[in-house]
């Protein structure tokens, strides 16, 4: 839940890229961090990893940008560790989410793992009370530069199949293609969200 | 799991003033008041010597996973985490079910008194954060003038 501090006039986001291990969350991360431009203000990635670069724990990246006018609006960038033994930290990352990047592999050996992944994020959401109903999420097909490829036809099919589809992008992350698309989309879906909801309270 | 409550002026002064209390009373170098997800509520004293915003997340994450280690070892009540240092220690103490106290000070003072008042500054805090909640669960932000439409590109990509 977003942490609104009418006092300060504060809004504090906290977005999650999740997904299959090796699929692209941390270099997602490391793109917005190198690339970004006219923030408010970009604070240190901070990557929890093993001694071979895989995510242990998380990375974070907090980053302030003008979102509303009046509000300081903070976003807070996670990843979680993709592997599956890493499940119960991807729980404590996971709490008080209010946006979720669902960062999937194309290449077509890796969609078990992306479906796996998917499942797994939709049952950790139920362990924190939370659905994907809820939670304004996008899906990011990664590494569409990579030959082996599956199409994006086929990825809809397999991880946005449902009554409401989310927004989903092709990228190539390493290359920061598709990086800032799917950033900003999910940024607005979540002021959307805090807007109707706002909307309907103050009705 | 209730979230935390919508914040206004009174909540913030009393969380300020009871940060303010415990620092002077404990000579404490710094103490924020943060959210179990990770952001940064409220903070006071010698802030320009630490990244706040990085702490937080990481002693967020470090206080669950600690007692997510202990759950796993019959252990329900669990309370603080506690590290000692060769010039500044950290305490990490729990105030609710959604708030963390984390309060930042010199080796040479005593964790004793550092939890001692830390105890005070949590059950003070912890009851203004229980009427916040009570205040109007329904209040919220005036978001609706915003358009959206400005929000299409907040972040930029550097050439």
């Amino acid at each position: 839940m977003a942490i609104i501090n009418q006092a300060t006039k504060e809004l504090q986001v906290k977005i999650v890229y999740y997904g299959p291990g090796k699929g692209g969350k941390t270099t997602n991360l490391e793109q917005v961090h190198a690339n970004v431009k006219d923030v408010k203000e970009k604070g240190k990635l901070v990557s929890l990893a093993t001694s071979s670069d895989r995510t242990l724990f998380f990375d974070f990246l907090p980053i302030e940008a003008m979102a509303i006018k009046g509000f300081k609006t903070k976003f807070q960038l996670y990843t979680v560790p993709g592997q599956v033994i890493y499940n119960t930290t991807r729980q404590l990352v996971l709490r008080g989410v209010d946006g979720i990047v669902f960062v999937a592999d194309s290449q077509y050996d890796k969609m078990a793992e992306n479906v796996e992944s998917f499942q797994n994020l939709e049952e950790n959401l139920i362990s924190q009370k939370l659905n994907l109903a809820q939670i304004p999420y996008v899906l990011q097909y990664n590494k569409r530069d990579l030959p082996n490829v599956a199409p994006v036809e086929y990825m809809e099919f397999l991880l946005n199949n449902r009554e409401v589809q989310a927004p989903s992008f092709g990228s190539a992350a390493a290359k920061c293609e598709g990086v800032f698309e799917t950033l900003n989309m999910i940024t607005r879906l979540l002021l959307n969200k805090f807007i109707n909801e706002s909307g309907r309270k103050t009705a | 799991m209730a979230g935390l409550p919508q914040l206004i002026d009174e909540d913030i002064q009393c969380l300020d003033g009871a940060l303010g209390d415990l620092l002077e009373r404990s000579e404490a170098t710094a103490a924020l008041i943060i959210d179990k997800g990770g952001p940064l509520i409220c903070q006071r004293g010698d802030l320009e010597r630490y990244d706040t915003t990085t702490i937080a997340a990481l002693a967020a994450g470090s206080f669950c996973a600690t007692q997510a280690i202990a759950e796993r070892c019959g252990e329900i009540n669990f309370s603080s985490i506690y590290q000692q240092g060769d010039h500044t220690s950290i305490l990490c103490r729990n105030i609710d079910d959604n708030l963390l106290l984390i309060v930042l000070f010199r080796a040479a003072l005593s964790v004793g008194a550092i939890k001692y008042y830390g105890d005070s500054a949590a059950d003070l805090i912890a009851t203004q954060l229980q009427k916040a909640q009570q205040r109007d669960p329904g209040q919220t932000v005036d978001l609706v003038s915003m358009n959206v439409l400005d929000a299409a590109d907040v972040f930029r990509k550097g050439t």
